[in-house]
């Protein structure tokens, strides 16, 4: 007896939807078997992370926070991935967005309320930013056939260098420099008032509102989604990203589609990184142990994965990885080490990695071995 | 068939759960109850790395000792600037936490204050105060400047290895008062400075020291949380001044003594001004005089008559005789900085960009 | 002669590159198969603190001790690296968010920090720790000495396994079977090689290697234990896999080279010698010069002859066409 495992044809909407509830669900149930070794109640404790989450006062609006940069990223990736272009340098242009981003607002911007001039410029700013970073890995990727995955992972740890050496090694336009604070300890030089994004109130008693850049993220998700479903260059994407071969002889041109796709992600990085500034920090985080120490880059493809590269569900999923961020906080303290919290994500993560197996094949219990039919791998 | 079935138990049993789940999250007041007041202490690393949050940590057991069951204390550990550090608090907020310690800079803006305008913060290190925003800090350069005699006093070279973390304020005093202490009892001696651009780097650390023993350093001294430099200085057998606990464990043998942290007190005097309505906004700035800082029990490397010239000059710097940042003082390139008969402020020592004569490195890194 | 600039950063560089030795020599292992981890840092940390853990409880004296630690540190993570082979060889995850997903669980602020955590291994010094075995005139002798005479037993274990790794992938069966496996697993496949076995092995293998670099920073660089102490050191051992074109030998070139840049700055620093942001671009320059030998290898032609693996990343399936 052994089993055999086969590629489905087709895959049963349900069991898209299913799959990953009850890998998440599994994942709980392992969670939940370490925080009982670990001497501690998990109805307890996951009703204290759900309610951190999504429930008590003021917890839906930190998830958003939480959430918004994780929906940028995860698209950036998700649009990529579709490709088969693996861009995980998300982190670095997301840091690059933050950094042209923060420049336009801090040289347009002047006093009174939000402009939606100096905020368009900023978002125009963090796409190219985010886009010019991505480029590079885009271009070396078109041009001498170089790994993404590798140059684009190496870029993220120059750009945070950069990054750290505008604020803390240098004075830069970025730093403040002016006034007794600025002196005490490196910060970055705060947004003139009018190019502060505004934050729409949605429930007034518990304190929630939606900033600019949960918006703009929903809005990137259908933009997306059009791209993909209703334009010819989505679907050459597509094709190419199914088959390079095919989509040559369709008379595709890789290169400059590869060149593209990576702008696109890096733009939507970017965006992410302009909306960092311009949503929360107000001005530009070079503290390595702030911005840097999320890796809201590294979450966002976990968090494409999970949503299957669908655009929609990215920002679902980013919602939801959000929450459990957020709630991780809240769980971990004198009683709790916050290791624990990371463990507890990672076995979430793990099974509900594994269980994507369940939606794209079928597990089969075989009594007589198959013949195996060596065939060469696509 | 079978399979089918079985998938959809998979669903239902989901869609239960999850119901479940939300039942549960949803009864209200999970964790609001009580009338114990609960204080939480925020830190920027491991509460147990050894340095800087360890010490914090220390005083917040502190509290709860002295305080027994009328406190609820809790800590938060590795929380970044910015967006977790506004979670963090939001939850804690949620739970009922009514005085929160931020100790590291940069953690609370005006947004935040202004949020919680019932909640009261206290942050460490830092300059913004607000109606319930308190600064706390203290006089490290007084011990450090004493660490610095007794560093001094073990050179049998003229230069003194220093590992210093960023170019800021805090840390250029933290340089200078110990090369001034340190020429107190080693005429013409220079203090080296290597910055690592990071508050606690273990190996980074090791290799500022290692560099520095390298260029000639014959004792080394640290402004950085990690006893890495002391591990190193053992290994070569070169004397070691510590910085923020007492981690002398870590290489008994090169030991000579460091400036340390004592938050308890200060921390016990404000929870309980907060539970009984009388905390205000303020500034703290603790000293040697309100054992605040002190410095650590010394090594076997020191002797008794540095003991003796350190003990005076402590005495001395306890009744306000002396001043290590008292006119005259010349900066680097000799140019007089601070004029006989002056003093340098708390403001003008929180914005100290200037490193004094006899330090050898660049205040800006 | 041995405190002059040079001889000292090549010096630091042969010790600060040991553990990205190590580490990158169970990557390249990992990679030759066709299997990227991008866990390396994770399962280093786990690695570290097992190991030192094992130090701490082990009383056998100074050589026992220390030899079990690096080997329960190799196991460690050896088993982490096993989460990362079900993943993506029986579960076919992709390989780099099961990588990612690696990290977050074993990382800074996952296993590793809980195990420290509750293992009480934070502020206690290491009871034995690696040092120097030569005596001390001769670890005084000019050049050699601290190059190679002032090095830790580990540093030793780091050349014979380089030599034993480039033996096991030029001359031996198994060994240009894993090239084989990780250039083409379908002509593998059908020369009758197991590729999932292949790939399970060499991904094990590569988290014992990178536990064993982790052990390396509790029980040799910085002898003590904190969360996240390796401090990225895993990140740059991916990055130096490739600089070393996934060659065992150019990886200790690459390693030292690495290894030195990170003891530049400090070393420039106490030497008063300023070259601009020195901070910046010492921190950079691994990444930035990996980019550049990418790029060089991805030359057409030159890739081959270079060892980059075909398949590296892609999941074999021998059912699908």
């Amino acid at each position: 007896m052994r089993f055999t495992v086969e590629r489905r044809l087709q895959q049963p909407r349900w069991l898209v939807v299913a799959v990953p509830l009850a890998s998440v669900l599994f994942g709980f149930v392992v969670a939940a078997v370490v925080l009982l070794a670990t001497g501690h109640d998990p109805v307890t404790s996951y009703r204290q992370l759900f309610d951190a989450a999504f429930v008590s006062t003021g917890s839906l609006d930190q998830t958003l926070i939480a959430a918004t940069p994780l929906a940028f990223t995860g698209l950036a990736a998700a649009v990529a991935f579709r490709m088969r272009i693996f861009n995980i340098g998300a982190e670095g242009q997301l840091y690059m967005g933050s950094i042209t981003g923060a420049a336009a607002g801090l040289y347009l911007g002047g006093r009174g309320s939000a402009s939606p001039w100096v905020i368009a410029a900023m978002i125009v700013a963090g796409c190219a930013g985010g886009a010019a970073w991505a480029s590079i890995a885009g271009a070396l990727r078109a041009f001498f056939g170089t790994s993404e995955i590798l140059t684009s992972l190496m870029l993220n740890y120059v750009a945070g260098y950069i990054l750290t050496y505008l604020i803390f090694q240098s004075e830069s336009y970025w730093r403040q420099t002016k006034g007794f604070n600025a002196t005490v300890f490196p910060t970055g030089k705060p947004l003139p008032s009018n190019a502060v994004w505004p934050a729409w109130t949605l429930h007034t008693q518990g304190g929630i509102a939606l900033p600019l850049g949960a918006g703009l993220a929903a809005v990137a998700a259908v933009l997306l989604w059009v791209l993909y479903r209703r334009t010819r260059f989505g679907f050459e994407v597509q094709v190419l990203g199914d088959s390079v071969g095919a989509a040559r002889y369709a008379g595709v041109r890789t290169r400059r589609k590869i060149l593209s796709v990576m702008a696109i992600s890096g733009a939507i990085a970017g965006l992410g990184g302009a909306s960092q500034v311009g949503d929360f920090s107000h001005s530009l985080d070079g503290d390595p142990n702030g911005l840097q120490r999320q890796g809201y880059g590294y979450a966002g493809i976990v968090v494409a994965a999970l949503a299957r590269y669908n655009p929609f569900a990215v920002v679902l999923v980013a919602f939801l990885i959000g929450g459990l961020d957020n709630a991780g906080n809240s769980l971990q303290g004198a009683d709790f080490p916050s290791g624990r919290v990371g463990v507890i994500q990672g076995i979430i993560l793990f099974s509900t990695l594994g269980g994507e197996l369940l939606v794209r094949h079928r597990v089969r219990i075989a009594r007589t071995p198959q013949a195996p039919a060596p065939e060469p791998a696509s | 068939m079978t399979q089918r079935k079985l998938a959809l138990a998979a669903v239902l049993l989901v869609i239960s759960a999850a119901s479940v789940v939300l039942a549960l999250g949803t009864s209200p007041g999970a964790a609001k109850s009580s009338s114990v007041f609960k204080a939480a202490w925020i830190y920027v690393g491991p509460h147990n790395d050894g340095g800087w949050s360890q010490a914090h940590e220390a005083g917040r057991q502190y509290v709860q000792k002295m305080l027994g069951s009328k406190v609820q204390t809790t800590y938060k550990e590795n929380i970044a600037v910015g967006a977790q550090f506004s979670q963090t608090v939001a939850s804690l907020v949620a739970q009922g936490y009514k005085l929160i310690f931020a100790t590291s800079y940069g953690y609370i803006t005006p947004a935040i204050a202004a949020k919680y305008p019932d909640v009261d913060f206290e942050q460490a290190t830092g300059t913004y105060q607000a109606k319930n925003v308190s600064e706390y800090f203290g006089a490290a350069e007084d011990t450090v400047f004493l660490s610095g005699m007794a560093a001094g006093a073990a050179a049998k070279c003229n230069t003194i290895g220093f590992v210093v973390a960023y170019p800021i304020p805090e840390v250029i005093r933290h340089a200078n008062a110990f090369a001034l202490g340190a020429q107190v009892t080693h005429p013409g001696v220079a203090v080296k400075l290597v910055w690592t651009n990071s508050w606690f780097d273990p190996a980074k650390e090791k290799k500022a020291a290692q560099s520095l023993h390298a260029a000639g350093a014959c004792v080394l001294g640290q402004n950085v949380d990690s006893p890495a430099t002391g591990q190193y200085a053992q290994s070569v057998h070169v004397p070691w001044v510590g910085y923020d606990s007492d981690s002398s464990k870590f290489a008994p043998k090169s030991w000579l003594t460091g400036s340390v942290y004592n938050w308890g007190p200060y921390y016990l005097k404000r929870v309980k001004a907060a539970m009984n309505g009388t905390w205000k906004s303020g500034f703290y700035y603790g000293s040697i005089n309100d054992g605040f800082t002190k410095l650590a029990p010394y090594g076997p490397g020191v002797s008794a008559a540095t003991k003796a010239t350190i003990a005076s000059k402590e005495k001395a710097i306890e009744n306000g005789s002396f001043y290590e940042f008292a006119g005259p003082l010349y900066d680097q390139s000799g140019k007089l900085r601070v004029p006989k008969g002056k003093k340098m402020t708390v403001n003008q020592l929180y914005a100290m960009s200037w490193l004094v004569k006899g330090v050898i490195g660049s205040p800006k890194g | 002669m041995n405190n002059t600039l040079l001889v000292t950063l090549i010096a630091s560089g042969v010790a600060y590159g040991t553990p990205l030795l190590f580490a990158s020599l169970g990557e390249l292992l990992a990679e030759r198969s066709g299997v990227l981890n991008l866990g390396v840092e994770g399962m280093m940390l786990v690695g570290a603190v097992m190991g030192f853990w094992t130090e701490q409880r082990v009383h056998a004296g100074p050589v026992v001790s220390l030899i079990v630690a690096v080997f329960v540190a190799a196991f460690s993570a050896a088993c982490m690296a096993a989460i990362h082979a079900f993943l993506v060889i029986t579960l076919r995850a992709s390989q780099i968010v099961s990588g990612l997903a690696l990290t977050i669980f074993a990382g800074a602020a996952g296993l590793s920090s809980y195990l420290g955590n509750d293992l009480n291994l934070a502020d206690v010094p290491a009871s034995h720790t690696f040092h120097a075995v030569f005596p001390s005139g001769m670890q005084n002798w000019p050049i050699v000495g601290p190059l190679v005479f002032g090095q830790t037993p580990l540093v030793y274990a780091s050349w014979v396994c380089v030599a034993a790794i480039a033996y096991y992938l030029t001359r031996t069966r198994p060994g240009l079977n894993v090239r084989a496996v990780g250039e083409s697993p379908a002509a593998a496949d059908a020369m009758g090689i197991s590729v999932t076995r292949y790939r399970y092995a060499h991904t094990i293998a590569g988290g014992a290697f990178a536990g064993v670099a982790g052990a390396t920073f509790t029980l040799a660089i910085t002898p003590q234990w904190v969360s996240g102490i390796t401090g990225g050191a895993g990140w740059i051992a991916i990055a130096l896999v490739i600089f070393a074109f996934w060659r065992p030998e150019l990886c200790l070139v690459g390693a030292y080279f690495f290894g030195a840049l990170q003891a530049l700055a400090p070393e420039l620093q106490a030497r008063n010698i300023s070259l601009g942001p020195t901070e910046l671009w010492t921190n950079a320059m691994p990444y930035a010069a990996t980019i550049v030998v990418l790029v060089l290898v991805s030359w057409r032609g030159a890739r081959r002859r270079l060892g980059a693996p075909a398949a590296l990343g892609v999941a074999y399936v021998r059912e699908e066409a």
